[in-house]
């Protein structure tokens, strides 16, 4: 059973940020409560009030500006995954969604609490990094806008400052002509590890691409590095230089061992994964 | 036997809500911190959904909320206010078997048994969604149901031959 708590529900995003001033620690954020729940259960996470952000206008819509596309905090992933303009505009992002779990979670868990989560096992925080996607944090005192890159800062913490809370976040398509792949290696429902790969071909040679790895350390994360050392390379040149990238893979990632697999096997499966992406981009046709 | 772990011992809020359960409207008022399971099962005395890994991972306590399945273990009651769940109890009309029932016992598409009702239910919601599912989407759809006696060949089985008979009916 768990814990009594209340339940707040604010009309507002600046009431919900009010509410999160006023009671500080002692309250959270409840979207879909998918992890909450649980978190709440295992006594992994205490709150005496719930600041349900459920009915808020706005929070769960999809949009489309012509450039990107607005993805309400409590879209759940569900919706993403079947959604048509997102499975049109961000493929890679539907596919990654599909992954989540099961279907009982994708129908209740949301996407701005997945990233708020920042569970280090976790599929869209990867797939949005490739996409460099943005994200927006409202208080009462107004908005910013971040990277998601700076937002995810680390193991299941993120730069939200008290009182501020998830709006949506901004994702733009690939560029016209890439190809993208998202691949994992999972236990228990969770991915142990995985990666999202997006790349132009020209005459066979990377033009241009980019990497992100997730789960095999704290958060999820862009290899800007290996992403300019393949470019200009053959698809078999880049392979190779994936398969000797494991140090440079252990010095950025942070590699932890954890209950899905320790650190040399995430590493070494992270060069795998990473190749076989690539492959897969490139027979993508610019679908990205 | 039934424990009643449902006395409010400190609870600091209570819902008034109206729910329809398998079609009969139940109304009175909850704790904000109780799960549908413990709902169902405590309050509406409907003891189909099983209670198992209580992190959303298994399936036991699938049931359908205005039709899509979720983890009753992990769904806060006051949340279905003023919709519609469906149990495992819902399924037949009085003596008749749905036809997911049926087949699951045609193709003994259980062994213990613990697992089922959550199968079927989440069997259920997939020929909601996708009437005339293919075995790879039935694999899809189903593979957040954990059966540790290992009846999935049977249990895809009947949800092929369930929806075969649900098409012939209409």
């Amino acid at each position: 059973m768990l814990q009594p708590f209340r339940v707040l529900t604010p009309a507002n995003i600046e009431q919900a940020s009010a509410e999160l001033v006023r009671l500080g620690e002692r309250a959270t954020i409840y979207a879909g409560g998918a992890e909450l729940i649980l978190l709440l259960r295992y006594g992994m996470v205490h709150a005496e009030y719930l600041i349900n952000i459920k009915s808020i206008s706005g929070l769960s819509e999809i949009g489309w500006d012509g450039q990107t596309v607005q993805i309400g905090a409590t879209v759940t992933h569900r919706r993403l995954e079947t959604d048509p303009l997102i499975r049109e505009r961000l493929p890679l992002l539907a596919d990654a969604e599909s992954q989540i779990a099961n279907i009982r979670v994708r129908s209740q868990g949301t996407l701005g609490g997945n990233l708020c989560f920042n569970d280090p096992h976790s599929d869209p925080g990867t797939a949005l990094l490739l996409h460099e996607a943005e994200v927006v944090l409202a208080s009462k005192d107004g908005l910013r806008q971040i990277p998601l890159s700076d937002f995810l800062s680390g193991m299941y913490s993120t730069a939200l400052e008290p009182g501020e809370l998830l709006q949506k976040t901004f994702v733009a398509p690939l560029p016209v002509g890439w190809g993208a792949a998202y691949l994992r290696v999972h236990r228990y429902q969770r991915p142990t590890l995985n990666v999202a790969v997006a790349a132009k071909f020209q005459n066979g040679a990377v033009e241009d691409a980019r990497l992100a790895v997730g789960c095999v350390g704290p958060k999820p994360q862009r290899l800007s590095e290996l992403e300019s050392k393949i470019r200009g390379e053959k698809l078999d040149g880049a392979r190779r230089i994936f398969a000797d990238s494991k140090p440079y893979l252990k010095d950025s990632l942070e590699p932890v061992d954890d209950l899905l697999g320790s650190a040399e096997y995430k590493i070494y499966m992270a060069a795998v994964l990473l190749s076989r992406a690539l492959s897969q981009a490139s027979r993508s046709n610019g679908r990205g | 036997m039934m424990a009643e772990p449902l006395a409010p011992i400190a609870t600091l809020q209570s819902f008034a809500i109206e729910i329809t359960v398998n079609g009969a409207v139940w109304k009175g008022n909850v704790p904000a911190e109780e799960v549908l399971l413990d709902f169902l099962r405590y309050r509406v005395k409907l003891t189909g959904t099983k209670r198992s890994c209580e992190s959303e991972v298994c399936g036991a306590c699938t049931v359908l909320v205005d039709g899509k399945p979720i983890s009753s273990c992990s769904y806060l009651a006051f949340e279905a206010d003023g919709k519609s769940v469906m149990t495992i109890e819902g399924l037949a009309s009085g003596a008749e078997l749905d036809p997911l029932q049926e087949a699951f016992i045609r193709n003994m598409g259980a062994q213990c048994g613990f697992c089922t009702s959550g199968q079927i239910m989440a069997a259920k919601a997939l020929l909601l969604d996708n009437p005339a599912p293919t075995y790879e989407q039935i694999s899809e759809w189903l593979n957040g149901n954990i059966c540790r006696c290992g009846c999935y060949p049977a249990i895809a089985q009947s949800i092929l031959e369930a929806a075969a008979e649900y098409k012939n009916r209409r």
